[in-house]
């Protein structure tokens, strides 16, 4: 199915790309060549290999037993899969439209030049310097029973909201994924100031002499201009919320119980703690399917869109 | 719109590489895959998982201190090593030695084949034959040959200050009854009895658990339970769990965000009262402080039960596939003899009591004295829940014994859960 409406698109630029290909001399070929092997023996081919360990049993010893759709069957009635799958789409959700939220409303407040603004812009950027597990670490120390946040309502007079964030079932994923969007949100600040130095400033003007207000000039006039910069966006929200695992494998490691627990955490602890990489290997292929179903859809829409403009 | 591109085409590339992944596929799962070890029959590979500072230097001064044969120490992160040490053994070309812990899980792996049998090092003047009978039971696999060497193994205890319970004024009580009236009188004090970390740390919830039912239903019943022979939302667990319930008022609740190493911050700073966990605190706590801990037995139960202590086991074990094997057997009687297990036993700093009775001992601390009779005076010697089990199960014991911290009212359904997902571990 999938192939069928990939297919169309690919096919007009073949022509273009085969004349192309005659002129480029052969030793460019070769040197493209070895990455290309590179890149397909290591990334490509191990991939493409989960596929077919998915339909086994295995434990990294001897030889795997083929169990054909036992593993996918397994998962559904998997309690904690069904928890994680959960959780993931929260995650998706709240990181996703926090971060780009957040980014965005960040990076139109920021676009102007004004005295100061790079200070602004360097701070919010800051944590994306870090790494993910270190911003779990610098977090779950704000997090602890005595650490900063509770300090802060017990400073301001609201005890009642003092929890230990991490270890309540009910706030350990949503603190998480604060940690988690405090970092995002510069990154994403950073991909749409890029696209807002890229849009037409003179449309901006023409449209505020014609009397347009400040959300209606964002919202019909900057806004079409940061298609291309909201694809990638999308694309970048999207793999990184499904791929997410260091933040949360450094603050809770999917506890307590389970509560936190997101496809990758999983996946992570039946193939690397327990050995069972033919059942790790089907949660993989999910969440592929995942990333693949979300992009395709998006990137469907997002060429139609600009083949009717 | 370059981007968009790209996915596309390499999506294609993508489909057309599935279906020659399900031909070949069979490739990356049927040959055995080489750890990057290499060995020969004139150099020794010792594989080690001690990755902390102080341990790590103790072996490879210990190691280095070997002659006979050149051995390389690898040194592998602990998590990495559990995961990969079945590849480990399962390579064309594995390590001679590697360290690692009896019991339940060494047997699951000589069940496999993947362990040389070690039986001669127990007889006659092998390097274990004056071990004790328990250390030999532990080290035995299910065909009644030895495959794992001893070196060294600690104590649990209830851990405390002495300072602090002088100054509340109270005893280390001995059973059941006077334990809950100490934890009432401490608590009166504005201090909480009991830390234990089950934050990052939740296994430490399963000291308790462990000792509930070596004091209630056994050390014969908990090792049949922990084997799959008992089940977890039984009559016996239940009554185990009702006496973990007495208890839970006189935790520091804080206690669930923490690590263990974290929980013995209050004990340390005698904001808490006690701590059941193992002789490694010693590692954990201030070093001016070292001196004022002391412990006492997890209190009787039942008088009926033979006495019950946890005492793990660290130590070596040999690949069946080594290229070398009378070198990995002198090896390891190097690593086992009473010189080699002082020596690491004093660099790295630890409580680790020595397998051999020819070890020296009266130079340790006190504390360590009183572990020794404290193990001596023990009629059944257990592991801990992992390792008289395996990882897997201690993770639905995780799962189940924080949620029954938070959720004592859940119980039934937390044990009928627990059971249910212990079952699927079992079988697979």
């Amino acid at each position: 199915m999938t192939t069928t409406t990939l297919e169309a698109p690919v096919a007009a630029p073949a022509g273009r790309r085969a004349g192309g290909a005659r002129r480029v001399p052969k030793v460019v070929w070769l040197f493209l060549l070895v990455p290309a092997l590179v890149e397909i023996g290591m990334v490509f081919w191990p991939a493409l290999n989960s596929f077919y360990i998915s339909l086994t049993k295995w434990n990294g010893l001897g030889v795997a037993q083929p169990v054909g759709l036992d593993n996918f069957r397994a998962l559904f009635s998997d309690e904690v899969f069904r928890g994680a799958l959960k959780n993931n789409v929260i995650w998706a959700i709240g990181f996703g439209g926090l971060s780009v939220l957040g980014g965005l409303a960040l990076a139109v407040a920021l676009n102007r030049p004004r005295r100061g603004v790079g200070l602004y812009r360097s701070a919010i950027y800051l944590p994306m310097v870090f790494s993910l597990a270190v911003t779990g670490l610098f977090w779950r120390v704000q997090y602890q029973p005595d650490g900063t946040i509770n300090t802060l309502l017990g400073a301001v007079g609201l005890e009642s909201l003092e929890r230990q964030w991490l270890a309540d079932p009910t706030t350990a994923l949503y603190a998480v994924l604060v940690a988690a969007v405090w970092r995002q949100v510069g990154y994403v600040m950073v991909l749409y100031l890029a696209g807002l130095k890229g849009t037409d400033p003179t449309l901006d003007d023409a449209a505020a002499v014609d009397g347009a207000g400040a959300w209606q000039r964002f919202r019909f006039v900057t806004w079409p201009q940061l298609r291309g910069v909201n694809t990638v966006v999308f694309a970048v929200t999207v793999i990184d919320s499904l791929r997410t695992f260091d933040i949360v494998w450094a603050m809770t490691q999917g506890g307590p119980y389970h509560s936190s627990e997101l496809l990758s955490t999983y996946m992570f602890q039946q193939g690397f703690t327990f050995l069972n990489l033919g059942y790790a290997s089907s949660i993989a292929v999910v969440i592929f399917a995942l990333a693949l179903v979300f992009i395709i859809t998006y990137l469907v829409r997002a060429t139609k869109e600009g083949a009717d403009t | 719109m370059v981007h968009s591109e790209l996915s596309r085409r390499g999506f294609l590339a993508g489909l057309g590489g599935l279906g020659a992944a399900t031909i070949l596929g069979g490739c990356a799962t049927g040959s055995s895959s080489d750890s990057g070890s290499s060995s020969n029959s004139t150099t020794l590979t010792l594989q080690s998982s001690l990755s902390d500072a102080d341990p790590k230097a103790a072996l490879t001064k210990v190691v280095g201190d070997y002659t006979k044969t050149k051995v390389t120490l690898n040194t592998i992160a602990i998590e990495t090593f559990r995961a990969q040490l079945p590849t480990y053994l399962n390579s064309g070309n594995p390590p001679d030695v590697l360290t690692w812990y009896a019991g339940s899980v060494a047997r699951d792996y000589a069940s496999k084949g993947f362990l040389l049998d070690v039986s001669d090092l127990w007889t006659g003047n092998g390097a274990c034959a004056g071990f004790s009978p328990a250390l030999k039971e532990l080290s035995t696999g299910a065909d009644g040959k030895q495959i794992f060497v001893p070196t060294n193994y600690y104590w649990w205890g209830l851990f405390y200050r002495k300072s602090a319970f002088q100054q509340w004024g109270v005893q280390p009580p001995t059973t059941w009854d006077q334990f809950i009236a100490l934890c009432k009188t401490i608590k009166s004090k504005g201090v909480a009895p009991l830390t234990m970390g089950t934050g990052s740390t939740p296994w430490v919830a399963s000291g308790w658990f462990d000792y509930l039912d070596l004091r209630i239903n056994g050390a014969e019943f908990h090792r049949d339970l922990l084997a799959g022979k008992h089940s977890f939302d039984g009559p016996e667990v239940k009554n185990v769990m009702e006496h973990y319930k007495q208890l839970l008022e006189f935790f520091d609740p804080k206690g669930r965000s923490y690590s263990w190493q974290d929980a013995v911050t209050p004990l340390a700073s005698k904001k808490a009262g006690m701590y059941l966990i193992g002789a490694f605190i010693t590692t954990a706590v201030p070093s001016n402080v070292v001196d004022d801990l002391d412990f006492f037995r997890v209190p009787i139960i039942d008088p009926n039960i033979p006495v019950a202590e946890e005492a793990p086991t660290d130590g070596y074990f040999a690949s069946a596939k080594s290229h070398n094997t009378q070198g990995a057997k002198d090896l390891l009687s190097y690593l086992a003899s009473p010189d080699a297990q002082q020596e690491f036993i004093k660099l790295s700093k630890s409580s680790n009591l020595p397998t051999s009775q020819k070890v020296d001992t009266s130079a340790f601390p006190p504390l360590v004295q009183k572990g020794i009779k404290h193990l001596n005076e023990t009629k059944a010697i257990t592991q801990f829940f992992n390792r008289d089990s395996s990882d897997e199960l201690q993770t639905t014991a995780d799962t189940a014994l924080t949620k029954f911290l938070d959720k004592p009212g859940d119980v039934n359904s937390i044990l009928s859960a627990w059971q249910a997902s212990a079952k699927k571990v079992i079988a697979s």
